[in-house]
C-alpha cells in the first residue's frame, strides 16, 4: 500500500509546485514537475508505437491492438506483467552476448516507466504530448511485387488442438533465373501463422514426393529436401515473423531463384479458438543484377548425441568446427525443440579470445528467430566455432511434451528434440586462389560430421560432390563406394559413382554403376540420361539413342533428352531429324542453352546466318559462352560483319584469358581491316600464351614485314626456324625479305 | 463452501424479478433498466443477447451451473472456447448447465453477437455489466470459470463450490504447457456429480483482467 499513497503525495506536490509555477512564472519547477509523471500521451506511447504496435495493430498478428490510449488502458495490467517477465516484446537473445540488428529487447528503463504508469493508475496525460499513433496498410509493403505466388489450396486449421507445422509449396513460375532482393509474405491469418521459415527446393523434391496431394501441404515441423548434383550450398536465412513483412538482403545478396525451383513455406499455426483459414501469399522482389557476394549457410549440431533419459534436467550437447577459411559472420540461427533450455554459440580465435555470437539463457521454442548481426563479426581463419545446448527433460520443464517426461532423441516431430546452430558465414577469398571458399567450408563442415558418425551418409555424399567440383575423382569415388557399403541400391549414389568413375576414365565401370542404379530403379531418369550421355562421349551412337528415346517414352516433354538425342542424330548425319529434334527441346524449354546452340550451329552450316544469329543471341542470354561467341563471331565474319565480328573475339578472348587461339582470331580479323598494330599486338598476346608456336612466330614475321619492321621479320622468321627448321614457310619468307 | 457475495445476490434476485417482470409486459426491455436503475436495482444474472434479464441460470433438474467468464478481447480466452465447448457436450446428459458470462465493462450485444457468430453459438449467454455474477464468485480473469450447485431450497440459490482456472495449460502469460496436465474444471464437475469433496486448482487463472468502470 506504499505506493499508491507515494503516488498521491507526488501529485499533490506535482499540483502545488505547478500552482506556484503559474504564480512564480518558475519555468524550471514546472519541467522537472511534469517529467515525473509518468503519462499516456509522455511516456507510455511512444514505447507502445515503437515496440509493440508493429504486431499489435487491427490485421495484425497480435491479438490485440494497441493503438489507442483505450487500448493501452484495457490490456495496461497485461502489458506490465509481459514486459515485467519479458514475454514481450518477443527477444530471447541476452544483452551483451552479441549485437544484433532490429533488438527488439526493450530497455530496463521503458520497463519500470510502464510499472510505474500502471501503478498510478494508467493517467492519460495532456493530449498536447501524445505522438502520432503509426498508420499501418495492408498493402505491400516494398509496392507492387515482380512476381506474386499464392499457396495452391487454403488449409483449415481447427479451432482448438496443439500447435500445428504445415509445409506449403509453392512452384515458381518463371523461364528464367530471377535474382531476390526482397520477399514479402501475407500469411493470410496473421494471427494463426506464428512463423515461417521459407526453403528453396532446387529439385522441386518436396512436391515429387507427394505428387498427389502437394496442393494441401505436407505436415511436419522439418522437412529434408534433395538439394541436386551441383554444389550450391543454401546461403540465406529465409525466416519471416509477423512483424518483419519484408526480407530484404543485404546490397549484393540477391538470392537465387532457378526454373524449376519450389518455394516451400514452413509454417508454425497456432489455433486461436475458432476455426481459421489460411492461405498465404508471397510477393518476390527481383534485382537484375546477380550477387557479388556468396554467403553460405554453416550448421552446427549433434543429434546423435541427443539422447536425453526420462527426467534429465541437465542434458549438454556440443559440437565445435574449426574454420578453414576466415568468414564474417552475418546471422545466427539457434534451434531446439521444446526441451531445450540454454543455447550458446561462440567463436575460440586463433589468438584465444572468446566471442560470443549468442547466449540464449531461457529458450522457448515459440519465440524463435533469425538473428541479423549489427556489423558483421570477423572470424579469422583457424578460428573454432563452438555449440553448447542444455536441455531440460524434467517434469519441471514447463515446455516438456511429454507427461511423465520420456526418454526423447533427435528427430523432426515435435515430441522429438533437436539442437542445431546454423550460422550466415560470408567467406573471404582464399589468398592468391581461385578457389571457392565455400567448398572449402562445406568441406570442414562435412569432415565434421564424419567425426561424429563415419556413417553419415548426407555427409559423404556431400563431400564426394565437393571432391567432384575440385576434379578429385577417385577421392569422389572411394566416398560413393563408402555409402554403398551401407546402402547398395542407393539409385542416386549408383548414378553419382558412375560420373565419378566417368571422369576419372573408367567409362566401363561408369557404364555398370549406372546400369546397376536401373536395376535397382528402371525408371531413374538421371542414370538414363547420364549412361546416354556416356555411350555418346563414347561413339556409341545406336546405344545413346535408344536411351534418349526411352527417356522421352517415360516424358515427351523432356527438353534435354531431345536435345541430347539431336546430338546424336547430328552426329550420325541425320541433320533434318537433329533439327527437328532440336527444335523440340527448345519448345519445352526456351532457355535450354545446348539445344539454341545446337540448332544455331546446323543454321550456319546452312548458310541461314540470320536464324543462326537470332538462336546464338538467345542462347548468349542464358550463359556467357565462350563457344557461342566464337560461333558467332565466325558468323558475323562470313556475313561480313566483321566489326562485329571483332567484338565477339574480345569477349571470346576475355573469357578464356590463357587461351592463345582467341588471340590468334583476333589478330587475322585486325589484319583484315588493315589495323596493322593492333594485329601484332594480339599476335605477341599469342606468343607470349604459346611461345613455342612457330607458325605464330612466321605469321607475326610476315605482319612485320608488311608494317615495313624488316629486322623484326627477320627475327621472328629465324626464330620459327629455330623452333622448326622444317618450317617451309618460314624459310621462303626469310629467303622474300 | 459459501461465500460473502452469496446472499446479497440472492436478495437482490428476488427483488429484481417482481421489478423488472412487472414493468416488461407493458413498456419493454429499455424502460424496463431505467426503472430497475430507478430503483437503484440491478437485472437478475445479467442480460442475455435479446437484451433480456436472465433470471434463472438453472433448470429444475440442473445437477450444475458452470459459468465461464468470457471476454470477446481476450485471447487466451478465445482458445479455450473449444474445450468449454467440448466439456458443455459431454456434461450436457447429466444436467450440467454451462453459461458463457462476459463481464466487461465494454462489452455491447453486438460485439457478444460478432464473437458468438465467429466461435460458435452458445444456448446459454449473459452479460454482467454490473458485475453481480463476478462479484459473488469473486472472478477477477477471463478465462475463469465457477461450479455452482443450486440449493434444495430454492432453484436460484447456489453454492459456489469451485472457482478459478480451466487447467493447468497456463502458467503465466507466455508460459504454457504444449497440454494440460490437470484439467481442474472438470475434476471440479466430476466431483459435484459424485458427490465428492471438489478440489480446488493449485494454480491462479491466467488470461485478461475483467474490466470494471473506469
Amino acid at each position: 500500500m506504499m505506493r499508491p499513497r507515494t503516488v498521491n503525495l507526488l501529485t499533490v506536490i506535482a499540483l502545488s509546485i505547478a500552482l506556484s509555477s503559474v504564480l512564480l512564472q518558475s519555468p524550471h519547477t514546472s519541467v522537472h514537475a511534469a517529467a515525473d509523471q509518468v503519462t499516456f500521451n509522455r511516456q507510455i506511447a511512444p514505447i507502445i508505437y515503437n515496440h509493440c504496435s508493429s504486431c499489435h495493430h487491427p490485421g495484425g498478428a497480435g491479438p490485440f491492438s494497441l493503438l489507442t490510449y483505450a487500448d493501452a488502458r484495457r490490456w495496461g495490467t497485461v502489458i506490465e506483467n509481459v514486459t515485467q517477465s519479458r514475454f514481450m516484446p518477443p527477444w530471447l537473445p541476452a544483452p551483451g552476448y552479441g549485437s544484433f540488428a532490429d533488438d527488439r529487447r526493450l530497455p530496463d528503463e521503458d520497463v519500470q516507466l510502464i510499472k510505474k504508469w500502471v501503478t498510478a493508475g494508467m493517467p492519460e496525460g495532456d493530449p498536447a504530448d501524445a505522438p502520432k499513433p503509426p498508420v499501418y496498410s495492408t498493402d505491400w509493403v516494398l509496392g507492387p511485387p515482380d512476381l506474386i505466388l499464392k499457396v495452391p489450396l487454403p488449409m483449415q486449421v481447427p479451432p482448438s488442438g496443439t500447435d500445428l507445422f504445415q509445409n506449403f509449396i509453392l512452384p515458381v513460375p518463371i523461364t528464367q533465373t530471377k535474382y531476390v532482393r526482397a520477399m514479402e509474405i501475407k500469411p493470410g491469418a496473421p494471427r494463426v501463422v506464428h512463423h515461417a521459415n521459407i526453403i528453396v527446393d532446387r529439385t522441386a523434391s518436396l512436391r515429387h514426393q507427394h505428387p498427389n496431394d502437394w496442393q494441401e501441404g505436407i505436415p511436419g515441423m522439418e522437412v529434408m529436401f534433395d538439394s541436386g548434383d551441383t554444389f550450391d550450398p543454401d546461403s540465406h536465412f529465409l525466416f519471416w515473423k509477423p512483424d518483419t513483412p519484408a526480407l530484404i538482403e543485404p546490397e549484393g545478396m540477391p538470392w537465387r531463384l532457378d526454373p524449376g525451383n519450389d518455394l516451400v513455406l514452413n509454417m508454425h499455426l497456432k489455433p486461436t479458438g475458432k476455426p481459421e483459414t489460411v492461405q498465404a501469399t508471397v510477393g518476390l522482389y527481383f534485382t537484375n543484377k546477380p550477387p557479388v557476394a556468396h554467403p553460405m549457410l554453416l550448421q552446427l549440431e549433434d543429434d546423435a548425441a541427443l539422447d536425453i533419459p526420462a527426467g534429465d534436467p541437465h542434458f549438454v550437447i556440443e559440437d565445435h568446427l574449426k574454420l578453414p577459411v576466415a568468414v564474417d559472420v552475418l546471422g545466427v540461427y539457434p534451434h531446439a525443440h521444446y526441451l531445450g533450455k540454454k543455447l550458446e554459440g561462440y567463436a575460440i580465435l586463433p589468438g584465444g579470445e572468446k566471442k560470443w555470437l549468442i547466449l540464449i539463457p531461457n529458450w522457448d521454442i515459440d519465440r524463435q528467430s533469425v538473428y541479423r548481426y549489427k556489423s558483421p563479426i570477423f572470424l579469422p581463419k583457424g578460428s573454432v566455432i563452438y555449440m553448447r545446448y542444455t536441455y531440460d527433460n524434467s517434469a519441471a520443464n514447463i515446455h516438456n511434451p511429454n507427461s511423465p517426461p520420456i526418454r526423447v532423441r533427435a528427430g523432426n516431430r515435435s515430441v522429438d528434440e533437436m539442437g542445431h546452430l546454423w550460422l550466415q558465414v560470408l567467406p573471404q577469398p582464399i589468398p592468391n586462389s581461385d578457389e571457392d571458399p565455400r567448398l572449402l567450408l562445406e568441406q570442414a563442415w562435412m569432415e565434421n560430421r564424419l567425426s561424429k558418425d563415419p556413417n553419415d551418409e548426407t555427409a559423404l555424399y556431400n563431400l564426394a560432390s565437393v571432391k567432384m567440383s575440385e576434379s578429385d575423382f577417385t577421392f569422389a569415388t572411394d566416398l560413393y563406394r563408402r555409402i554403398l557399403t551401407g546402402s547398395p541400391e542407393d539409385t542416386r549414389t549408383l548414378t553419382a559413382l558412375g560420373t565419378a568413375l566417368d571422369k576419372d576414365g573408367n567409362w566401363e565401370g561408369a557404364e555398370s554403376e549406372y546400369q546397376k542404379a536401373l536395376v535397382s530403379d528402371s525408371q531413374y531418369a538421371d542414370a538414363h540420361f547420364d549412361l546416354a550421355q556416356l555411350y555418346f562421349k563414347h561413339n556409341s551412337y545406336a546405344a545413346a539413342e535408344q536411351e534418349y528415346r526411352s527417356l522421352l517414352v517415360e516424358d515427351p516433354k523432356d527438353a534435354a533428352a531431345h536435345n541430347g538425342l539431336g546430338a546424336v542424330l547430328l552426329a550420325t548425319n541425320r541433320i533434318a531429324e537433329a533439327q527437328n529434334e532440336f527444335q523440340a527441346a527448345i519448345s519445352f524449354d526456351p532457355d535450354s542453352f545446348d539445344a539454341l546452340y545446337n540448332l544455331a550451329s546446323i543454321e550456319a552450316s546452312d548458310k541461314n546466318y540470320p536464324q543462326a544469329i537470332g538462336l546464338l543471341q538467345q542462347a548468349l542470354k542464358q550463359k556467357n559462352d565462350a563457344d557461342a561467341h566464337q560461333l558467332l563471331g565466325s558468323i558475323y565474319i562470313q556475313s561480313g560483319r566483321l566489326g562485329d565480328a571483332l567484338q565477339q573475339f574480345k569477349v571470346v578472348q576475355e573469357l578464356r584469358p590463357q587461351d592463345p587461339l582467341p588471340h590468334r582470331q583476333l589478330a587475322q580479323l585486325y589484319d583484315q581491316i588493315g589495323q596493322l598494330n593492333d594485329a601484332i599486338r594480339e599476335l605477341n598476346a599469342a606468343l607470349a600464351l604459346e611461345p613455342g608456336n612457330a607458325d605464330d612466330w612466321n605469321n607475326l614475321g610476315v605482319l612485320q614485314a608488311r608494317a615495313g619492321n624488316t629486322a623484326a621479320a627477320r627475327k621472328d622468321f629465324e626464330h620459327a626456324l629455330t623452333l622448326d627448321p622444317q618450317h617451309a614457310a618460314a624459310r621462303a619468307n626469310l629467303a622474300r625479305l | 463452501m459459501y461465500l460473502p457475495g452469496y446472499n446479497r445476490i440472492l436478495s437482490t434476485q428476488n427483488v429484481m424479478r417482481r421489478c423488472c417482470i412487472a414493468v416488461l409486459f407493458v413498456v419493454g426491455f429499455l424502460t424496463a433498466a431505467e426503472v430497475c436503475k430507478a430503483y437503484d436495482l440491478q437485472a437478475l444474472f445479467g442480460y442475455s443477447l435479446n437484451g433480456q434479464p436472465v433470471s434463472a441460470l438453472a433448470y429444475p433438474d440442473t445437477k450444475a451451473v458452470v459459468l465461464f467468464f468470457a471476454a470477446t478481447d481476450c485471447p487466451i480466452c478465445n482458445r479455450y472456447i473449444p474445450e468449454m465447448q467440448s466439456l458443455e457436450n459431454k456434461y450436457a446428459a447429466q444436467h450440467v448447465v454451462f453459461w458463457y458470462v462476459y463481464p466487461n465493462v465494454g462489452e455491447t450485444i453486438a460485439s457478444v453477437r460478432r464473437h458468438e457468430r465467429d466461435f460458435g453459438m452458445e444456448q446459454h449467454v449473459l452479460l454482467d455489466p454490473h458485475h453481480q455474477i463476478v462479484d459473488f464468485v469473486r472472478a477477477s480473469i477471463t478465462p475463469e470459470v465457477a461450479v455452482l450447485v443450486p440449493e434444495q431450497s430454492a432453484a436460484e440459490q447456489f453454492r459456489v463450490l469451485y472457482h478459478g482456472r480451466i487447467d493447468n495449460r497456463y502458467i503465466q502469460i507466455g508460459l504454457q504447457r504444449p497440454s494440460p496436465t490437470r484439467f481442474d474444471l472438470e475434476q471440479a464437475i466430476e466431483d459435484v456429480l459424485q458427490h465428492r469433496p471438489v478440489q480446488q486448482a493449485d494454480g491462479p487463472p491466467v488470461g485478461c483482467e475483467i474490466m470494471g468502470q473506469p
